[in-house]
């Protein structure tokens, strides 16, 4: 069989990387707001955190002047983990500085979410972000890990 | 056959790339565990090559095609998978080859089964950190370099643009549609992955036509089939279940051909002359 001719070859890698280019300038929008840059695999929690507002949350709110301080406050706080493979969101509630509860709020990765459907309640067990690698799902771990840290930085008290 | 001349063989451009990729994917990362579990995929893919080759009482011949699964297997699994997973799969690869065949060829992709029997069965997490899925941008163009030297040596220029043409027309549909996550898979680590795939394992000789016609229908069926799951299902499988379902039709198309040329000539393979096996 014939080879193709080298012009053609030429040709149709310029179509494809035209079509490419196309493909990703339609998507740098939606890239933006889904994919974080690469430097946000362990994200800085004053970058993403935020406090939930979700009903029945009582986010934000400090422990009362007099009484005990607090290393956390109260209430439910999210948090994004991600890297280049997805990203995951949480919801870690903390009462009298204790975790109370860890829900995997998004699962946004590529791989399967049973993979790292144990972590909440290991973070439960351990009282903080530290949960061990699982194995065949670190990236998803990791991303979890960050999400959990930066929900806790965000209840931290100044 | 000396070693010169394997090298310049399709399977010794193949081995070379994938060994330069193995090579600059781990000087790049900084650690060496991905070679560690190459040696082990390509150690138990030969292994179980020439095992299996003895037991099926087939013709001996070099285990090259086997290291080749095993390096593939190797790049595409994530470095934190154990040594031993890798090698699994990698045995997984090779008794497809051996035992899902027709007329003595492998009917699937022997990588790409091994991989997507690795999902499913280990939850293996796959990187693609051989096509440098985590390195910076500028590497891919020594992916490229790579792929187009193996594509030219196998004849495989048709196939391979129609692949890609489908590929990045669907997902520019699907990225101004806003269906699916065409963001993700036309950016790193997933583009490298498609480019890895549709260079270097959608081009496999045996498992993928010679004629140029059939070539470009093979390439549009791998392509939409695999952006069809991504559109639907997103995950990491998409590319494995395009390409098996264009094996699936290339395997169909050769069973077509057999039974129209004995319809036409029911003698066809009786005198031993004009049999596929001599072609």
């Amino acid at each position: 069989m014939a080879k193709m001719n080298k012009k053609w070859v030429v040709l149709c890698s310029a179509a494809l990387a035209a079509v490419y280019t196309a493909g990703y300038a339609a998507t740098e929008t939606e890239a933006s707001l889904q994919q974080p840059a690469a430097q946000q695999i362990q994200p800085s929690p004053q970058a993403q955190g935020s406090p939930s507002a979700g009903s029945g949350s009582t986010a934000g709110k400090s422990t009362k002047a007099g009484s005990i301080r607090h290393t956390y406050k109260d209430g439910t706080f999210t948090g994004m983990g991600s890297n280049r493979r997805g990203s995951i969101q949480v919801a870690v509630t903390i009462k009298n500085d204790k975790i109370t509860d860890v829900e995997i709020s998004r699962f946004a990765m590529h791989y399967s979410e049973s993979d790292v459907v144990g972590l909440p309640g290991e973070v439960l067990q351990k009282q903080s972000a530290g949960v061990a690698n699982v194995s065949g799902a670190t990236y998803s771990t990791e991303a979890f890990r960050g999400a959990v840290q930066q929900a806790l930085d965000q209840a931290r008290n100044a | 056959m000396t070693l010169n001349q394997w090298i310049r063989s399709p399977k010794g451009y193949v081995t070379a790339a994938l060994s330069a990729c193995l090579l600059f994917a781990s000087l790049g990362s900084g650690e060496a565990k991905g070679i560690g579990n190459a040696i082990a995929a390509v150690g138990l893919a030969v292994l179980a090559d020439l095992v299996l080759r003895r037991l099926t009482r087939k013709k001996p011949v070099p285990p090259d095609g086997a290291a080749i699964t095993g390096l593939i297997i190797a790049l595409v699994l994530s470095t934190t998978a154990s040594w031993a997973v890798t090698a699994v799969t990698a045995v997984l690869a090779i008794g497809s080859k051996h035992f899902l065949t027709y007329k003595n060829k492998p009917v699937f992709n022997p990588a790409a089964f091994g991989l997507l029997l690795s999902i499913i069965l280990f939850g293996t997490g796959q990187s693609w950190w051989g096509a440098f899925g985590d390195l910076p941008a500028w590497t891919v163009i020594v992916l490229l370099a790579g792929g187009y030297a193996v594509t030219d040596r196998v004849n495989k220029y048709p196939q391979v643009f129609a692949f890609f043409g489908t590929y990045f027309v669907l997902l520019l549909l699907m990225g101004l549609n806003g269906t699916g996550d065409a963001a993700d898979a036309l950016r790193p680590p997933f583009i490298n992955a498609a480019l890895f795939f549709g260079l270097f394992m959608l081009t496999d000789p045996p498992t993928s036509p010679a004629k140029p016609k059939e070539q470009v229908v093979f390439g549009v069926v791998a392509a939409g089939a695999g952006a069809l799951v991504y559109a639907l299902f997103g995950g990491l499988m998409y590319l494995f279940i395009g390409l098996l379902l264009g094996n699936l039709y290339h395997w169909r198309k050769a069973r077509l051909k057999v039974t129209g040329v004995r319809k036409e000539n029911p003698s066809f393979g009786k005198t031993g002359k004009g049999t596929l096996g001599e072609r």
